[in-house]
């Protein structure tokens, strides 16, 4: 039989019994996995090491502290001084709305991709999780099946307001002239640089990644292994607004819209190729369906489910009205000329979409 | 404009029964990614104030604040809201109980690599090497980050090879 992959001996470390009974007897009286497995050990200890942490805590005193902050709770931050566990804070505050726009604005570029987007659709009320201005830029992990260089990290930052971001970004920062009801005073403004990498393809580590999820390789085009892309995204921009009670309740983004180019074969032949391919990421396939080679068309991952996707028009541009089948939360979002602009909050479609259209 | 429900001040009825259930394994989740106890009772701090104010089956709540504080934590070290590393250094050394794994000798210094490589990882990568190490089962984790279960061990190996070779590399340069 073929050996069992890595990921089986490291269960076999943790989890045996959730190992198949063939793989384990196929492991015990093979030298090769046996090795693997020494190594595979080797490894999670080092690292369980060097995580390891046991400080005792003192649950008493944290819940009194809890109370406190949730009795005084909306009081918002205020992002200008911000104390330690304030930033923690502003970090926690700005979530779902923001991930979502910013889901939106890179059209699933980065954790904000696909299945990322989809949990913070099934987790909206509540969620902190999935959103990093560190992903307002992001690009697809496509290390599996190729090498992929990173040459531009976008360093993800906030600014002082949009005059700083318009400098950094050499984007025009839209200006919101009428703020939704319970919504007021200044956004929160992040800027991002350009995040590029060089993918290039190799059908011998593809083949081993469709091995890895048990599938067989389809036949790969002439000419595909070993071509390069050049995939692009950014740099973007995106404000966040705070409602009164201090929930998230106004994004709005912009960002130069993800691009891919390539000197050999067209990226339309590696994208298909690569979205074909047995134990492709969902995640990953949504990032790579948002690069296009001319960044002029925008395919949006909606979990169809819980979204409700509708067109509009936005300054002559088409626009894709996306709300959530509860109303809670809405976002739109359109390219012009290759940049790409997203308004997003906790509204519905309609309000939304006439934010998008006073934008200056 | 629909603000949500819950934000306006309702706090759910469990709360205390959950947090004092879960907050120990919720800093212990934040301080494996920040490497420091003080660090982590802030982020667990803001994970529990978003959950009071959700409507997460009670259920679902260890995987979802397990995941909450996994995510907020790395945010914190990727995005270089870190305190100045002197005194991460000393948090790091008041805070730290040494392994009880024996045959890995890890240092300080090497202690703040591995975060360092952490904050470099794929995101889905480290908050599945994170959870993992926190003690959720292959399956948690496979739910939490909407993996399949078999998948789960690949990602896991990947990271700890990759944060292996972070530290060999420094070893072997020093």
């Amino acid at each position: 039989m073929r050996h069992p992959t890595e990921g089986v001996l490291r269960r076999l470390i943790d989890e045996p019994a959730g190992v198949a009974d063939p793989d384990r007897q196929h492991v015990a009286g093979c030298d090769q996995c046996l090795t693997g497995l020494a190594a595979a050990r080797q490894d999670a200890d080092l690292v369980g090491a060097a995580l390891a942490t046991e400080a005792p805590v003192d649950v008493d005193a944290a819940w009194r502290r809890l109370s406190a902050a949730a009795a005084a709770a909306p009081a918002p931050v205020p992002f200008a001084a911000p104390s330690r566990s304030g930033r923690v804070r502003a970090l926690v505050r700005r979530p779902a709305v923001a991930a979502v726009a910013v889901a939106v604005v890179l059209t699933g570029a980065g954790t904000a991709a696909a299945n990322d987007w989809l949990q913070v659709f099934q987790t909206e009320q509540i969620t902190p999780v999935g959103f990093s201005t560190a992903d307002l830029v992001a690009l697809p992990d496509l290390s599996a099946y190729g090498d992929l260089q990173v040459t531009s990290d976008p360093g993800v930052h906030e600014v002082a307001d949009a005059a700083a971001a318009a400098a950094e970004t050499g984007l025009t920062v839209p200006v919101v002239t009428d703020l939704p009801r319970g919504v007021s005073g200044e956004p929160v403004t992040s800027v991002g640089g350009e995040a590029a990498a060089t993918f290039t393809f190799s059908a011998d580590r593809a083949a081993r990644a469709a091995a890895e999820a048990g599938e067989t390789l389809p036949p790969t085009p002439a000419g595909l292994d070993g071509s390069s892309v050049r995939l692009v995204a950014g740099p973007g921009v995106v404000q966040v607004w705070e409602s009164s009670v201090g929930a998230p309740a106004l994004v709005v983004g912009r960002a130069v819209a993800p691009t891919a180019f390539s000197s050999g074969v067209p990226f339309e032949t590696l994208r298909d190729h690569l979205l074909s391919l047995p134990g492709l990421p969902d995640d990953v396939a949504a990032q790579l369906r948002t690069f296009s080679a001319d960044g002029s068309t925008l395919p949006l991952p909606v979990p169809e489910d819980q979204v409700a996707s509708s067109s509009a028009e936005v300054d002559g541009a088409p626009a894709t009205v996306l709300a959530t089948r509860d109303g809670s939360m809405a976002a739109v979002v359109w390219v012009d000329e290759g940049v790409v602009t997203a308004v997003a909050g906790s509204m519905d479609g309609d309000e939304a979409l006439a934010i998008a259209r006073s934008l200056r | 404009m629909a603000v949500r429900e819950r934000a306006r001040g309702a706090v759910r009825a469990d709360l205390d029964e959950v947090f004092r259930r879960d907050y120990q394994r919720v800093v212990g989740v934040a301080a494996r990614v920040l490497g420091s106890r003080d660090q982590a009772e802030d982020v667990a701090q803001d994970v529990f104030l978003s959950f009071s104010h959700s409507s997460v089956p009670a259920a679902e709540a260890p995987g979802w604040l397990a995941v909450a504080a996994a995510h907020t934590a790395l945010n914190l070290i990727r995005s270089g809201r870190r305190r100045a590393s002197r005194e991460e250094i000393a948090a790091a050394a008041e805070d730290t109980v040494v392994s009880d794994v024996a045959d890995a000798v890890v240092t300080l210094e090497e202690r703040s690599r591995v975060r360092a490589a952490l904050a470099r990882l794929p995101h889905k990568q480290a908050v599945a090497l994170v959870l993992r190490h926190s003690g959720l089962s292959y399956a948690d984790v496979a739910t939490a980050l909407d993996l399949s279960p078999g998948s789960v061990g690949t990602t896991v190996r990947r990271a700890e090879s990759a944060l292996r070779k972070e530290l060999n590399r420094h070893a072997s340069s020093d």
